[in-house]
């Protein structure tokens, strides 16, 4: 039987570049006189557009995670007494400290300097602990607001309105006083305009999806999702995306799938195995298996045509918040992925169980019986972690994935003989 | 034991049975609580009792289908115990974001069971932010209005006033009681001693307060001579009780516990609500406040490590013992640098993890008789 | 008269004779089947014998380790964690940490200047990191525990053995060995994988020179060679590490025995 291969895409090799050369610039930051922010949490579109040199805790993890930095950053947090149940992400953020605090040895392009300020809008309480720890360790002042996670849909708008208050009352003033200047509206106008064009068209990348075979992967649209988050208002976010679509457009008019022989869609949910990425990849693709679409990659405004980019910057940036929230709501959680199933046409699901992660976890079992209630597709739990090696079984992933797959030819087999 | 102290050990022992009996006595609506900080007083004036969930009595089994064994055992015993039908007498069940955990279990129990009151409310995790209060506030005057609603009547100022004043009297007593242990060590063993603050978060606090005065002229009486043995506080064991199994090997370890800042300790009762005033502010104050300090409010002027070390001071111990729940995202958040402080200040401190399914006793055993003759020399 | 220390641990039973002088007259290492009783019992006989004393000479008896309180001819016992402080600190007087890697716990223990316990870090949950993980790890590649030193020794390439668990440790090396790797790079990475977990009990209270080693896995030339190496120090050892528990006990038997200083 012939192997399966993925057929790369070339606008995504341009990303990795970007991103690195990002941190880098973050690393020279103080050297150069400039202030730096970190955010744990959505408040990073705030700092840059104040133009400061920022950092974003889940994108560092996922980064540190993708360039194989986190095993020793982890094991400098280890020694320094974390468990090694707790939240990879912080852990690997304890490592950095150490380095700073006690001299404990990491890569050096893993390292960052210590903010000059942290902010925090926290997704999770991990985040709100992070900076705490910021704070207890070296002083740095945190700011914080609250980013509640709603249960319920009808949630989001009380919350929304909290929002936009504390950006306004805590948030701008904390970066007016530590920038030295006022907050600058029109550039955050402007760092929406961005983000909106681009998620626009990531949109229309998005539609590509629904083509079998896909001309493109998850894991491509993963890693650019970067042009969102770190690279927002940087140049080059929305031009990333004409690229992007113009390719994709490309392979559909050449007959290029990503995948040489796509048997299978599914949906992965919960975040990336960051540390194996290329590996999950391939282990699906040689299975024919292609991963199309799932919650955390979808949380990134999935309607950008709400974002409102002529009326008040800061409620719009509230509402982009709320916006973001809202696959985190659990009285929603079985209809998105349902939405998602029935939009892109899904054979299975993938929940991977992020072991440290318990923001996405809960639930997922009673998804999957509820997905398959309702649309007769099967689904597996990946008993896993993001980053950490230590909860990494190689065997075990390739047995389920293998189950699945069988499971999945078997309920094709089924539905054609009907 | 004395009766006074046999009813509040047998309460704490199998809430299931005492419970449903008592609801079946009085008529009234049971609401489980996930802890540790819901607004007691409110659902207490709405006339429904409140009752902090607690840890399951056996190893989880059908809970595992929908909760994974990497999350606590308070999560996963919540809800294997729902789903094992034990909590049938259940009418709500009242959650907010305690932690990372405690977020999506409404989802599992609206889909797998019908409970009649199911709410999450928003209370805030992070301290340290002037809007903080004014969105508590607001957050609680929506529960009192889905209170009412369920409750079917008006939750009225004055009444709510009324149930602080009784949930105020029980910490009294609760503080009382502890203040006697200080005074005599060795009086009242830990194995009493969770019990009876357990008891207060699964009875009405009316019945409690009576039980305690009784309790209280008891233990009074009960004969005491100078303890010997090195002295220790409890520290930790967030959400949850320790088991018995456990307390029991610290009764035996040849230490004796003099304070604690345990959850089922005093944890529940160091602060108490203003009796005066407006009473949604009052509850609202009573969250807001540093005391005790807590890993799950992010606060960055709280010193979890001072508190302790001057718990341990005030109370004549030479020596701390931490029980950290396994897969406890807050606690092992907050564990390191506790711990870096006390080793810092020369502190004897013994670390357990402690989990649901009860494992290791032997090694338990050792890790304790090590400590204690740490403390005590051999 | 005598004095007599019994360590009656999960694998292996130790019992050793010492006298008024502090002279060690014998020792013996027994395994510890399932009736500790009887382990001890005949463990401390065949020690008795070998010192040519018999069990109305033992002043004072003090059993450790895991079976210690099934220990009838004890007159007490103690943790074995204030027994290894003791052993030590008499074997090596400037000692201020131990690093126990036993059956099934390991320890660091840090020493005070007359021998006292000042603070402990175990893992005692979780067989990684002790002497059962070698033991599984020997038979899942067909070596002989007592050469996993000497494989280790010719390793040349890096492989990592990174799992959490023994049992998915055990699956992962049966991958290396299916992708090619060979078992002296495998035992090495072993090696080190039990010395990580090790660094991460130390790094909770920091290194304390001088620092000894032992346990029945100091016999194991590869995983002391990486201990020392990521300690960066030289490591003090005995000529029996597996028997410092029971030397340790004998030495506390020793300072409670009635009318010591008659003893002969």
């Amino acid at each position: 039987m012939e192997e399966i291969k993925i057929n790369r895409l070339e606008t995504t090799k341009k990303i990795g570049p970007m991103i690195n050369q990002y941190w880098e610039k973050l690393r020279q930051a103080p050297a150069q006189g400039k202030k730096t922010a970190w955010c744990a949490g959505p408040l990073l579109w705030m700092t840059k557009a104040m133009d400061m040199p920022t950092h974003e805790m889940p994108a560092y993890a996922a980064w540190a995670g993708g360039r194989h930095g986190a095993p020793e950053l982890l094991e400098a947090a280890e020694n320094d007494g974390f468990l090694p149940e707790s939240c990879s992400y912080h852990r690997v953020h304890m490592g950095l400290l150490a380095n700073v605090r006690d001299g404990v040895p990491i890569r050096e392009d893993m390292q960052l300097p210590i903010p000059d300020i942290m902010f925090t809008a926290p997704l999770c309480p991990e985040m709100a602990h992070l900076a705490d720890s910021v704070y207890r360790r070296f002083g740095v002042p945190v700011v914080s607001m609250h980013c509640p996670t709603p249960y319920r849909e009808a949630d989001i708008e009380r919350h929304t309105d909290w929002m936009e208050r504390e950006l306004r009352e805590v948030i701008v003033p904390a970066l007016e006083e530590v920038c030295g200047r006022p907050f600058d509206n029109e550039r955050l106008r402007e760092v929406l305009i961005q983000l909106k064009e681009a998620a626009l068209l990531r949109n229309e990348c998005w539609e590509f999806f629904k083509l079998k075979p896909s001309p493109w992967t998850l894991w491509d649209y993963i890693v650019s999702m970067g042009p969102f988050v770190i690279l927002a208002g940087e140049p080059g976010g929305v031009e990333y995306y004409k690229e992007l679509k113009a390719e994709l457009e490309q392979r559909v008019e050449q007959g290029i799938p990503a995948l040489t022989q796509e048997k299978y869609r599914v949906y992965w949910d919960a975040l990336c195995m960051y540390g194996w990425f290329g590996v999950i990849a391939r282990k699906l693709a040689s299975l024919g298996i292609n991963a199309i679409c799932g919650r955390y990659p979808w949380e990134l405004f999935p309607r950008p045509w709400l974002i409102d980019t002529e009326g008040d910057p800061i409620r719009a940036m509230a509402e982009l918040i709320g916006e973001i929230r809202r696959v985190y709501a659990g009285e929603l959680y079985p209809q998105i992925v349902a939405e998602l199933v029935e939009e892109y046409d899904i054979d299975g699901l993938i929940m991977f169980s992020f072991r440290t992660c318990k923001n996405w976890s809960m639930g997922q079992q009673d998804v999957v019986m509820e997905i398959e209630r309702r649309y007769g597709i099967p689904g597996i739990l990946l008993d896993a972690d993001g980053i950490d090696p230590r909860y990494y079984s190689d065997a075990q992933i390739d047995t389920r994935f293998l189950a699945l797959a069988e499971m999945m030819e078997g309920r094709k087999k089924l539905r054609q003989r009907d | 034991m004395e009766e006074s102290l046999k009813e509040l050990f047998n309460f704490s022992g199998d809430p299931y049975t005492h419970l449903a009996e008592w609801k079946e006595g009085s008529g009234k609506k049971v609401i489980g609580l996930t802890p540790m900080y819901l607004p007691e007083e409110l659902i207490h004036a709405g006339g429904m009792l409140p009752v902090e969930m607690w840890s399951s009595n056996e190893p989880i089994t059908v809970g595992h289908a929908h909760v994974t064994p990497y999350y606590c055992g308070l999560t996963r015993s919540i809800v294997d115990d729902l789903l094992k039908g034990k909590l049938d007498f259940i009418d709500g069940i009242l959650t907010y974001e305690t932690c990372i955990q405690a977020r999506t279990i409404m989802l599992i129990v609206e889909k797998n069971c019908n409970i009649p009151f199911m709410e999450s409310i928003f209370l805030p995790n992070q301290m340290t932010n002037p809007l903080t209060r004014p969105y508590l506030i607001e957050s609680l005057e929506i529960l009192k209005a889905r209170l009412e609603e369920f409750a079917g009547h008006e939750i009225t100022e004055e009444s709510l006033r009324e149930s602080i004043v009784i949930y105020n009297r029980n910490r009294g007593l609760m503080r009382k009681i502890y203040d006697l242990r200080r005074r005599r060590p060795g009086l009242i063993n830990v194995k009493e001693m969770v019990p009876i603050v357990h008891s207060s978060m699964l009875m009405l606090k009316e019945d409690h307060n009576a039980a305690l005065e009784k309790l209280v002229i008891d233990l009074e009486k009960r004969p005491h001579e100078i303890d010997g043995r090195p002295k220790v506080i409890l520290v930790g064991s967030l959400c949850t009780a320790p088991s018995t199994e456990i307390l029991k090997l610290f009764d035996d370890s040849g230490v004796v516990v003099v304070d604690d800042d345990l959850y089922t300790g005093s944890r529940y009762f160091v602060n108490d609500a203003v009796e005066d005033g407006d009473p949604i502010e009052a509850l609202a104050d009573r969250f807001l406040a540093r005391n005790p300090p807590c890993a799950t409010k992010v606060d960055s002027e709280m010193n979890w490590s001072d508190y302790i070390i001057n718990m341990m001071n005030e109370s004549g111990a030479q020596g701390i013992i931490t029980l950290i729940q396994k897969n406890c995202p807050p606690h092992m958040c907050y564990s390191p640098d506790v711990m870096r402080k006390l080793s810092e200040a020369n502190i004897p401190e013994l670390v357990l993890e402690v989990e649901h399914e009860v494992v290791s006793l032997e090694q338990m055993r050792t890790r304790l008789q090590a400590f204690k003759e740490t403390l005590g020399g051999v | 008269m005598v004095v007599a220390g019994v360590d009656v641990g999960s694998l292996y039973t130790k019992a050793l004779i010492l006298d008024s002088a502090q002279n060690v007259l014998s020792y013996e290492i027994i395994r510890s089947g399932f009736i500790y009783q009887e382990a001890a019992s005949s463990c401390l006989d065949s020690a008795l014998k070998k010192s040519g004393f018999n069990s109305h000479d033992i002043a004072y008896a003090v059993s450790t380790g895991y079976g210690r309180a099934r220990v009838s001819s004890a007159n007490e016992h103690i943790s074995e964690i204030s027994c290894h402080a003791r052993a030590a600190k008499w074997l090596f007087p400037e000692v201020h940490m131990v690093v126990d890697i036993g059956g099934q716990d390991s320890k660091v223990i840090y020493v005070g200047d007359h021998g006292q316990v000042l603070n402990f870090v175990m893992n005692d949950k979780c067989a990684a990191g002790t002497g059962r993980f070698l033991e599984v790890m020997a038979e899942a590649l067909s070596v002989d525990l007592n050469r996993m030193g000497d494989f280790s020794a010719q390793s040349r390439n890096v492989v990592e053995v990174s799992s959490q668990c023994t049992v998915f440790a055990e699956s992962e090396v049966i991958s290396l060995l299916t992708a090619g790797s060979n078992r002296e790079d495998i035992i090495a990475a072993i090696h080190r994988s039990i010395i990580r977990r090790v660094m991460a009990m130390v790094g909770q209270l920091g290194k304390k020179e001088r620092v000894t080693m032992t346990g029945g896995v100091t016999k194991n030339s590869g995983v002391l060679r990486e201990l020392e190496k990521s300690l960066d120090t030289t490591l003090l050892i005995s000529e029996e590490p597996q028997v410092a528990g029971a030397l340790g006990a004998a030495l506390i038997a020793l300072s409670k025995a009635p009318n010591r200083n008659h003893l002969n």
